[in-house]
């Protein structure tokens, strides 16, 4: 359905994506996630129209539209602060295309009326002015405005950013909901590991205008390609040197532990199989509710350990414990210095933030 | 922050410092405008309408009633038109060399008013420049083409774009640069964008500026004056021509009634259509707007025609008064321009004849003076009305705003005519005939101004600083010294840099008031370009004109330049980039954002409340 095909962008000396290679399918929700300045929204810009590459080719439909303007490449686009025109109510917003394409009166008002209806919005709120209407409802007439005019794909740009915590949860599944009613292939750009992990088929994670791993969500959680996925998406003890030869890795690697992964165990009770038993001393907890987190000193690693607020006991501070980990679910990366530093960083600021 | 009156009256400071506040406000803003009306319909103690009688039967009074209220009408026009263009091809559309067409267009802002017009006159008019050029060309040509309403319209048109320069290139900048490439993506193209998003969303401040424009014309004194001829003369010239004989006062306060009226009328207009029609910003992550190309090649080429042509209107006067200013009198006299006369001997007159020198230190020690009272005056009572919020303070702010509401013209004349003896309200002194009346109507009519800023600087400042400094014991003196008095001084700075300038050359209210041994720049500059009995006059005056755009500039560049060049942007791809706060208040920044209902009503028919540059002038 989009193929990127060795698309370079250049700003000036400032190179924003050097070489990139990328397929959604159709019908897919797929996101492009990656930190601030990583180009994933020069990317969906220049599928959108509003960026030349330097070299390389978009392809809609296995049709070039590297060079077509912006309103000829069918896709419609929902932009970061929505872009609704302030001095139009919220229907003119939405009829703006239509009227562009020479639709009558009748016509617009009938495909007007539909799509509000599919979006959720009353009639009432189409008469109104969008500075009017609460961040959610904004929303929705962005997304009218672009599927009524019946776009292959739909973009959205961080459309969640500029909203409170709360919205911003309830929102993300009314997002997925429409997207799935509409069926349409969707390019979704954010910054937020969890908002790409629930709603996205598949991720593509970005980091310095590069692609570091394409895949499903579980995928890219569980089976992180690349050190940098690791340390970026969800959270990951790194593990010592004198931790990872006990547990039969091969040394010289930089190696990670999810949170969720490691089990915490009173003294004497037994493992699970394949699990490797080690003592340590609980340095402190954090507690959050639902869980707690726990950093435990094991040969040298302070490994953070997600324990869920089942009722049952709970270790404190000081108290020496058993840990058990399983091989199998450690990460391992060769270790390169360009991204160990932006590994360790990211590491440093997941780690500290919590689960 | 609410505060009883009580609160505020226990502070011996406020209620000293209000106390002289109120004695101001009722003997000097109040009184000189009640009496005016008094003087008109009671002249002798009961109700005459005489002077009413007199106005309706004077043919050349209704004239100039009918031509202010043409010329205010055409100038809302014609401002719009040029005004809209310019923004547009500096702000816009990508045309090069954008940045010399702005300094071009921007050169109304370092020279205004009397200035602007006199150039104009020295440069069009009948012994003018390039009138004399052309008449070797087409000897048959009438000498006087410029002069009238053609000749007062075109002056002010490019002297009134000043508004669109700041106001409106602020508003189209801050269009969400989302919402165009939302409109190209549904298929808009360059023209549809512009007349259906672009201009839609500035269309308040285009409204509040046409208002502004009208008003200009409305009360245009300079420019009729220089340029009119006996043709075309407005209400403002009609009041001074009358006020200067003491048996056709009461028609010249008749006539600054009217104009007051008129004023009070359309912004009271201009404050009920705003209402309903204020597009607030939908976005909290607005893009910054990007220059659009013109994408038709024959639209191209015609806009670039259009801007580089208006460009050379706008800066034939002032680079041909830059030259001439270096020629001998003789040369000027005969045109006869040649490298080889060029020398600073124009300059080194001025700068050292004590009766060339005088006006020009006349009007700076008047310009700095009152400056620095309505500076430091209200820094004192901003920080009281700030700090207690109540009926009393509220009231105060509005008498505050009182000279916005009325023209210069009928300041003065209530000036003159309640002070022309000793008066009780001033301690039994008389103000008519001294030089300090003229200090006293700048300081008025710069209060407007001055106050919104000040407040404006004061309510930026972080509330929370002033509580931390209470929390660990600082008495008020100590606060507003040390905390409250570094924060707002920046912008105390600007507003003393932009009033001084704006008054240095300031016309419509110093030709009322100033003392005959005092004069100050502006009337005379009116009266070298009309009498020929000093061979200098027209030197002199290219040299005044050369150094209060030079002084302008400086001060403009201080106040806004240093913020517009830091205003560089960043590429495209690094938009995700957090963007660094620029929560940093400056003068440039408040003036550049009044809203424009704010801004509408902080015009001042008497110059007093928009920015310096961007003050009818005319």
């Amino acid at each position: 359905m989009i193929r990127y095909e060795n698309v370079g962008v250049q700003f000036g000396d400032f190179t924003a994506i050097p070489d990139l290679s990328l397929e959604v399918a159709k019908g897919e929700f797929f996101t492009l996630l990656g930190p601030s300045g990583c180009g994933k929204t020069t990317a969906l810009r220049t599928l959108a129209g509003f960026v030349t590459p330097t070299r390389g080719d978009v392809y809609v439909d296995n049709k070039r539209v590297t060079h077509l303007p912006s309103d000829k490449r069918q896709v419609g686009m929902v932009f970061q602060n929505y872009a609704l025109f302030p001095s139009m109510n919220v229907w003119e917003n939405i009829a703006f295309g239509l009227k562009l394409r020479k639709h009558n009166r009748s016509e617009r008002q009938k495909l007007v009326a539909d799509v509000a209806r599919r979006v959720d919005l009353t009639e009432e709120q189409l008469e109104k002015n969008p500075a009017e209407l609460s961040g959610g409802q904004q929303q929705r007439v962005a997304i009218a405005r672009a599927l009524v005019l019946q776009p292959k794909i739909l973009l959205l740009d961080e459309p969640l950013s500029n909203l409170d915590a709360k919205l911003r949860h309830q929102l993300r599944a009314q997002l997925k909901e429409l997207q799935s009613e509409f069926g349409i292939t969707t390019v979704y750009v954010t910054h937020d590991q969890d908002e790409a992990l629930t709603m996205s088929d598949r991720i593509a994670v970005f980091n310095r205008g590069r692609v570091e791993q394409v895949g499903a969500p579980r995928e890219i959680y569980d089976s992180s390609a690349t050190e940098f996925v690791c340390t970026f998406i969800g959270a990951a003890t790194s593990l010592s040197a004198e931790l990872t030869p006990v547990l039969g890795l091969r040394p010289g690697l930089s190696s990670y532990l999810r949170l969720e992964k490691a089990l915490l165990e009173t003294e004497g009770s037994p493992l699970p199989v394949g699990y490797a038993r080690f003592t340590g001393t609980v340095l402190a907890q954090a507690y959050h509710g639902t869980h707690t987190i726990y950093t435990v000193e094991v040969l040298g690693t302070e490994l953070k350990i997600l324990q869920r607020e089942d009722g049952a006991a709970r270790p404190e501070p000081g108290q020496t414990v058993e840990v058990g980990i399983h091989p199998r679910h450690v990460l391992s990366y060769a270790i390169s210095d360009d991204h160990g530093q932006d590994a360790a960083a990211h590491a440093v600021r997941t780690t500290s933030a919590g689960a | 922050m609410k505060s009883t009156v009580k609160q505020m009256l226990k502070s011996p400071f406020a209620v000293v410092s209000l106390l002289i506040l109120s004695w101001f406000v009722v003997a000097l803003l109040l009184w000189p405008n009640i009496n005016l009306l008094f003087e008109t319909f009671f002249p002798a103690g009961e109700f005459s309408g005489r002077a009413v009688e007199r106005i309706l039967s004077s043919e050349r009074a209704m004239r100039s009633l009918w031509n202010s209220l043409l010329l205010a009408l055409a100038l809302a026009v014609s401002t719009n038109v040029v005004g809209v263009f310019i923004v547009l091809v500096t702000k816009y559309f990508h045309i090069r060399g954008s940045r010399i067409l702005w300094l071009g267009y921007a050169t109304t802002l370092v020279y205004g008013g009397i200035v602007v017009a006199a150039a104009y006159r020295f440069i069009y008019g009948s012994d003018g420049i390039v009138t004399e050029a052309l008449l070797q060309i087409l000897p048959g040509m009438d000498p006087d083409w410029f002069q009238g309403f053609f000749a007062v319209l075109v002056v002010m048109t490019f002297a009134t774009t000043t508004n669109h320069l700041l106001f409106l290139s602020s508003a189209i900048a801050k269009v969400d640069q989302q919402t165009i490439e939302a409109a190209k993506n549904m298929g808009a193209g360059d023209w549809t964008i512009l007349r259906r998003v672009v201009l839609p969303t500035v269309k308040p401040m285009i409204f509040a500026i046409t208002i502004l424009s009208f008003l200009t014309g409305l009360g245009a004194l300079s420019a009729p004056i220089v340029l009119g001829g006996r043709d075309f003369q407005t209400i403002a010239p009609m009041i001074l021509s009358f006020a200067s004989s003491p048996h056709s006062r009461d028609l010249a306060a008749l006539m600054a009634l009217v104009l007051g009226m008129a004023t009070i009328a359309v912004l009271v207009f201009l404050t009920r259509m705003e209402a309903g029609g204020t597009y607030f910003s939908l976005s909290k992550v607005a893009t910054p707007l990007d220059k659009q190309r013109i994408s038709n090649p024959v639209a191209n080429l015609a806009v670039h025609a259009g801007a580089y042509a208006l460009f050379l209107i706008y800066i034939a006067p002032p680079v041909l008064i830059v030259l001439y200013s270096f020629v001998d009198s003789y040369s000027i006299e005969t045109n006869a321009f040649a490298v080889a006369n060029m020398s600073w001997e124009n300059y080194q007159r001025v700068l050292t004849q004590p009766n060339a020198l005088r006006p020009f230190l006349v009007s700076i020690t008047y310009s700095a003076l009152a400056s620095a009272i309505v500076g430091v005056g209200l820094l004192v009572v901003v920080r009281i009305l700030v700090k207690y919020r109540n009926g009393v303070s509220t009231t105060f702010e509005y008498l505050l705003h009182v000279p916005w509401l009325l023209p210069g013209a009928m300041i003065a004349l209530g000036l003159i005519l309640s002070f022309d003896t000793s008066s009780p309200l001033l301690f039994n002194n008389a103000l008519s005939g001294t030089p300090v009346i003229l200090l006293v109507a700048y300081v008025i009519i710069k209060i407007p101004f001055t106050l919104r800023l000040m407040k404006a600087a004061f309510a930026s400042i972080n509330h929370s600083l002033e509580e931390a400094a209470v929390l660990m014991g600082a008495g008020n003196w100590t606060i507003f010294r040390r905390i409250l008095l570094p924060a707002v001084l920046p912008v105390a700075a600007a507003v003393f840099g932009l009033n001084f300038i704006s008054l240095v050359d300031d016309y419509d209210t110093t030709v009322f008031l100033a003392h005959p041994l005092y004069q100050p720049l502006g009337p005379v500059i009116h009266q070298n370009t009309q009498s020929t009995t000093d061979l200098n006059a027209r030197a002199n005056t290219f040299v005044y004109t050369v150094l209060i755009m030079v002084i302008s500039t400086a001060v403009m560049w201080l106040v806004y330049g240093r913020t517009t060049t830091q205003r560089r942007r960043r590429p495209r791809g690094q938009r995700e980039a957090p963007s660094g706060s620029e929560h940093v208040p400056s003068v440039a920044r408040l003036v550049h954002q009044p809203v424009p209902g704010a801004q509408a009503t902080g015009y001042a028919p008497a110059a007093a409340a928009a920015p310096a540059g961007a003050e009818p002038r005319s």
